[in-house]
């Protein structure tokens, strides 16, 4: 037995010792992103639910946000979902009980850019936990509803997989509440179910539409024999076509909805040859053809949205290419007016408070707005930070700037940081259109470009933001020009005077794109078939450039040599130059022999910083049905490829970034995650530092002058993770130990950069600022169970301030002031005086600091500089600053000193004035008093207690010049100097005052009370003693 | 051979425990959790705590104490350069008084609110025979806080309050709570993290530290069952 127990410790002790700590994203946990926004201009919405019950708790669906939740109609959101897929295309709460919630995740817009979801979700605690019900490979979602009699029974509408054929498409249904799930109406592997109805009356009645429909990476097609309109008695189980006075299939997409008050009453928008909307009075048994509005018809596949007033069957609403509204059943319509503020077009999604119909919210290209008065105006919502960016660039001003292109909505740039913090004021937009790339000209801190969609760019005026067209044009002997979607404008990483873009061809300018060199043949495989675009759309036109192909979608210049670029195209090829432009080579079958499939878009290119020919590259293979992550990287110069693989990776990938300081660090972003790896792409990690598990990573820069990780997503915005350095320390070595008091950097004294009034920002999305001190970091290998707390030491060994520390598991970061303890003031006053809470900034040395974690100690030095960047503030007037700081701080010291003696004389007296008896000793103690509450009123505030009612004395004015010094970068002015000593000779008064009167009366009275108390103890009888 | 046979068997038990580990139930885990923190009897002695202590703001100490009495009343006291303020909640009623934020006197707290606050009353914490209490627990598996693996509790107290305890799975000590309430219209969430533990003489583990954001407050004293006087829990300027 003794034996077993040996083995079982040895055991025990053996995992142990082999069990080397994991590097994940909890490791740099205290490494949290900051949502930068923007607010101002948000992103896609696809569906909107409210709770009826209270009109005013709210989900929002997003293109790639995930799902943000309001409980005060929208005053503020926050996000729900951000632990899984963000892309939603539907939301359906339970009205019964309304705790209840489902997502259907995978948007259902069918636009290029869409992105795929991964099954249904149901809460039952109105959003704060979820649990996946099902429907894994649907891929795409589009509506929900709940029977409102038995809410056991649930309809799903999966259209389906996009980019391949699927039998994961169709009408599912759920009779248990979500738990389980039939798929109850079906047509082919290439058409889903688009739409559904159910009729609250009679909720066996359903209605569906069904969709064919399908995407190529160059081609769109809605409609086919698939497309149709249906009809179901006994809740789903058998269906009728409906037709009757419908126009002729074939059929695209169809919208479909009924009045809610009067569900035989029905509209429907039907794409088909002729696509308009129709009406039907029985229950779809037969329609009626009415408006063909612009409105009515545009890009059905797109917009889907058909909505008609809970309380009134004439009202309908048309959320689509704008935003109008019919009060005779869908027979005309009327716009919605601007007057309170442009709407964006593109709508999608529509809640109406039943309730009271005024109120209703719009989901929209640009983000959620509402109305109070039935859609006719409307005001937007600044607090949704959705954005869909594809790119970010930075430059290298301090702070710097960020530049992006945003899905629908312009080229935008803001600083970093900016006084009261990045918020949607900070954001400007520079450009319009589709925006994509934006890059700044790090030559010229007042030029970027910027584009539209379809390849067309502008050189801007950063101080005016006035353009000038630089698109490059097809010369005499050129095939007409093809430009991606999303096309590459580049500037050089090696010679920043080089600015890249490309079509078919590669062009490059070094001024600005006043003149352009083409320096590449067609460098895709223009292949001819997959040129078709004006064909696009299927029954309804659709060829915006979207669907433009054989195009060059990613290039690079190496950061080493500006003759090597790199050149991937969407239709598979990999192309390499070495000589700046003359001898391209083609390296796409190199990679597919390292596993990666042929014609697959080459998403982008990382060439190495620290090699020649190492170059990291990634492939996205979703327009061929492939959702796979793909990795590769070569050593060789494109010769050789090596496919990198983690079980880890989610999601087609965008984007992988090499760390400009640290070869192993890399970061991987995909559809589905942002991924990094410490090892140089051994093993890799999820980062959920503040990031959402799924973000759609659609672009990485890190900038190289401040460390931070910015993130381009494509329905989050822009987010930044503030000063990696620690991924670049903790190396598995060092993420084994205990405890880790990481090497501190040389911190610079600042009271932070930015000044201004404080006032609180008054809604719209905040972004915050970064910090504006270094933190004092140090790793934990385990969650601390014991106290943790730093101490800071000046060069004497004297203790200048104790911080609080935290205690999570990983990379903790805890912020020390810079300051002194601030002093202890003078207490007993009526009013509070913040001087307690002041400190004089300590001078530039060399400090120690001490992380103390139960009875362990860890010591690290701390060096603190002057900032010479700073030339209104020397070091000099820095000394003057600590040493004026300093007085003051004794002072404050001093007077609570003397505030202390007298408040204990006079709690003396108080506490015997009723046991004295004698009247003499009672006159005594009453006049003592009343001079020591003389003597005291001039030191503080004794008298008022309304903190609207000033009143300063000593300590009171002490303050308000301690503050003044403490609080600003500056020498004290002369009069601030002259103040001290007024104030010093006003405490030496009454310390004087106070010896005067403590001389006079103190002892006296002391006697006097101890003669009393002797006296009262005389007479009191023996058997009363106990 | 035998030892290598004791080494299967040794394999197994660990195997096994594994198998347990994931197959936890709500009551399996407060169990283990009571029994961590110093088992059930020890805690359902405990009738009043007493606890002083300091937070800490950029390096002034503001001291606190916090009294409470099972199911009766709850005295939160702070004091401010020498000031003191307070807030209070009773069974029924609460007030709050910070002199140094410019107020002259106490402020009732909304009654649904106060209402809504009743399972602040329980010091013995929501687990603590939940049952009996009313409370009821749901177990949504596992969870990280900040890295360290949770058990996640589900609790919607007798009151209504609802709140998400994560239990250290490690250890099986409660870390975190979220909060939320939702009285006078406003749905609000707080987060409060628990270190430091302590084990004290009455032979219960208490957290010695809380942070719900607003610096640390870090606990020098808990005194368990001793006598309260209940007038602290009535508002006046100058209670202490």
């Amino acid at each position: 037995m003794k034996k077993l127990l040996f083995l079982f410790a040895a055991f025990l002790i053996a995992g142990n010792v082999f069990t080397q700590t994991k590097i994940n994203s909890y490791t740099f946990g205290a490494m949290e992103a900051r949502w930068l926004g923007p607010g101002t201009m948000s992103g896609r919405i696809t569906a909107i639910a409210g709770v009826n019950a209270d009109s005013k708790t709210l989900y929002v669906g997003t293109a790639g946000g995930g799902v943000w939740k309001s409980t005060n109609a929208g005053a503020s959101f926050k996000p729900i979902f951000d632990k899984y897929c963000m892309s939603i295309g539907a939301i359906a709460v339970d009205q019964a009980t309304p705790s209840t919630v489902f997502v259907g995740s995978g948007e259902s817009n069918m636009r290029n850019t869409v992105s795929i979801g991964e099954g249904l979700y149901k809460s039952a605690d109105a959003g704060d936990n979820w649990v996946k019900v099902g429907l894994d490979s649907t891929e795409h979602i589009a509506k929900i509803i709940i029977d409102p009699k038995n809410p056991k029974n649930i309809y799903v509408a999966a259209p389906g997989p996009l980019w391949c054929d699927s039998k994961h498409r169709g009408l599912y249904k759920s009779t248990d509440g979500g738990d389980t799930w039939n798929k109850i109406f079906y047509i082919n592997e290439k058409t889903g179910c688009a739409d559904i109805a159910v009729d609250p009356a009679d909720p066996n009645t359903v209605y569906a539409t069904t969709w064919e429909f399908r995407r190529f990476p160059y081609a769109f097609n809605s409609g086919g024999n698939g497309s149709g309109m249906w009809k179901s008695m006994d809740g789903g189980k058998t269906w009728k076509e409906l037709k009757n006075g419908l126009p002729p299939k074939p059929f695209g997409r169809i919208a479909l909805t009924l009045a809610p008050s009067a569900p035989q009453n029905m509209i429907a928008i039907v794409e088909a040859k002729e696509t308009g909307l129709y009406i039907s009075s029985d229950g779809g048994e037969t329609w009626k053809s009415q408006s063909a509005t612009t409105n009515v018809v545009s890009r059905p596949f797109y917009f889907s949205c058909l909505v008609i007033d809970p309380k009134e069957p004439k009202r309908v609403y048309r959320p689509g290419y704008g935003f109008s509204y019919s009060d005779d059943g869908g027979y005309s319509f009327t716009d919605a007016s601007y007057d309170g503020g442009w709407v964006h077009s593109d709508h999608h999604a529509l809640w109406i408070n039943p309730n009271y119909t005024n109120q209703m919210y719009l989901g929209t290209d640009g983000g959620v707005y509402f109305s109070l008065d039935r859609g006719a105006t409307w005001m937007f919502v600044y607090n949704l930070p959705v954005g869909q960016f594809y790119h970010v660039a930075v430059d290298n001003n301090n702070p710097y700037r960020m530049y992006g292109g945003l899905q629908d909505n312009g080229s935008w740039m803001a600083p970093s940081a900016a006084p009261g913090g990045v918020n949607n004021s900070s954001w400007l937009d520079m450009y319009g259109g589709d925006g994509f790339w934006v890059q700044p000209d790090l030559m010229d801190n007042n030029i970027a470009f910027a584009e539209s969609q379809g390849g067309n760019m502008a050189r801007i005026d950063l101080t005016t933001f006035k353009s000038v067209d630089i698109t490059p044009q097809a010369g005499k002997d050129d095939e007409k020009l093809r430009w991606n979607w999303n096309t590459p404008i580049v500037t050089g990483q090696a010679n920043r005077r080089n600015l890249y873009t490309a079509a078919q061809y590669l062009y490059k300018s070094v001024d600005q794109g006043r003149t352009w060199q083409k320096i590449s043949p067609d460098l895709t495989t223009n292949d001819k078939k997959k040129q078709q675009q004006e064909e696009s759309g299927g029954l309804s036109e659709d060829n915006t450039s979207a669907e433009n192909h054989c195009t060059i979608f990613t290039l690079a210049e190496s950061a080493l040599d500006e003759n090597l670029i790199w050149v991937g195209t969407d239709d598979g090829n990999l192309q390499v130059v070495t000589d700046g432009g003359k001898s391209w080579m083609n390296v796409s079958k190199n990679y597919e022999a390292a596993g990666i499939p042929a014609q697959t878009w080459v998403s982008s290119i990382e060439p190495s910083r620290y090699s020649k020919n190492t170059a990291y590259v990634t492939f996205d293979n979703h327009m061929y049905g492939d959702m796979n992550t793909y990795l590769a990287k070569t050593t060789d110069g494109g010769k050789t490829w090596k496919r990198i693989i983690s079980d880890e990776f989610t999601g087609y990938a965008h984007k992988i970034k090499e760390d400009c300081y640290n070869k192993d660090l890399l970061f991987l972003g995909t559809e589905r995650g942002l991924f990094a790896s410490v090892d140089g792409g051994e093993t890799w990690f999820r980062m959920k530092n503040h990031i959402p598990d799924y973000s759609m990573v659609r672009d990485i820069q890190i900038q190289p002058q401040t460390s931070d990780l910015l993130i381009a997503t494509h329905g989050r915005g822009i987010m930044v993770v503030n000063d990696i350095s620690p991924m670049r320390m903790i190396s598995k070595e060092v993420a084994d130990k205990d405890v880790v008091l990481l090497d501190s950097k040389t911190m610079m004294l600042t009271t932070g950069k930015y000044g201004g009034g404080g006032s609180p920002v008054s809604g719209g999305w905040y972004g915050g600022n970064p910090d504006y001190i270094e933190p004092i970091e140090y790793y934990l290998k385990d969650r601390a169970t014991k106290d943790v707390k730093l101490e800071i030491y000046d060069d004497k060994g004297k203790l200048v301030q104790s911080v609080p520390g935290t205690k999570r598991k990983g990379v903790n970061k805890v912020f020390w002031n810079q300051r002194m303890t601030p002093p202890k003031t003078a207490t007993g006053s009526t009013k509070m005086d913040y001087g307690g809470f002041i400190a004089p900034m300590v001078l530039p040395g060399t400090y120690t600091v001490k992380l103390k974690i139960g009875d362990r100690e860890y010591t690290n030095k701390l060096i603190l500089k002057h900032d010479k960047g700073n030339t209104l503030f020397s070091e000099s007037d820095r000394e003057e600053q600590y040493t004026a700081a300093l007085e003051l701080y004794h002072m404050h010291e001093q007077l609570a000193a003397l505030v202390d003696k007298i408040n204990a004389e006079q709690k003396l007296i108080k506490e015997n004035m009723d046991s004295v008896k004698k009247g003499s000793t009672k006159k005594l103690l009453k006049e003592y008093n009343a001079k020591l509450e003389e003597l005291r009123s001039t030191l503080l505030a004794t008298k008022h207690k309304s903190m609207f009612a000033d009143e300063k004395k000593l300590r009171e004015n002490l303050t308000e010049v301690y503050a003044a010094i403490c609080g600003q970068e500056s020498r004290p002015t002369n009069l601030q100097s002259g103040r001290i000593g007024v104030l010093n000779d006003d405490l030496k008064k009454g310390e004087s005052t106070y010896e005067k009167l403590a001389a006079e009366y103190s002892a006296k009275v002391q006697q006097t009370i101890k003669e009393e108390k002797a006296k009262v103890a005389k007479s009191v009888p023996a058997n009363n003693s106990n | 051979m035998r030892n290598f046979s004791q080494l299967l068997m040794v394999a197994a038990m660990i195997f096994t425990c594994n198998i347990n580990s994931h197959a936890q139930t709500a009551d399996e885990i407060i169990e283990k959790h009571i029994t961590a923190i110093g088992g059930l009897e020890n805690w359902e002695k405990v009738t009043s705590v007493k606890i002083t202590g300091s937070m800490n703001f950029s390096g002034v100490e503001i001291p606190i104490t916090i009294t409470t009495l099972q199911k009766k009343g709850q005295r939160v006291e702070y004091t401010v350069n020498g000031m003191t303020g307070y807030q209070l909640l009773t069974t029924t009623g609460g007030w709050g008084y910070t002199p140094f934020a410019g107020q002259t006197k106490p402020e009732a707290v909304a009654p649904e609110k106060v209402k809504e606050s009743q399972d602040d009353l329980d010091i013995q914490g929501p687990l603590i025979d939940y049952k009996a209490k009313g409370n009821q627990v749901t177990f949504l598996g596992k969870d990280q806080v900040d890295g360290t693996e949770c058990y996640k509790l589900k609790v919607v107290c007798a009151g209504g309050k609802e709140k998400t305890m994560f239990i250290d799975a490690a250890n099986y000590y409660h870390i975190r709570t979220v909060e939320k309430s939702k009285a006078n219209g406003k749905e609000e969430e707080d987060i409060s993290n628990y270190g430091n533990f302590r084990k004290l003489p009455e032979g219960i583990v208490f957290a010695m530290s809380v942070d719900e954001g607003e610096g640390p407050a870090t606990y020098k004293t808990v005194e368990i069952n001793k006598p309260i006087d209940e007038t602290i829990f009535k508002p006046s300027e100058t209670k202490k």
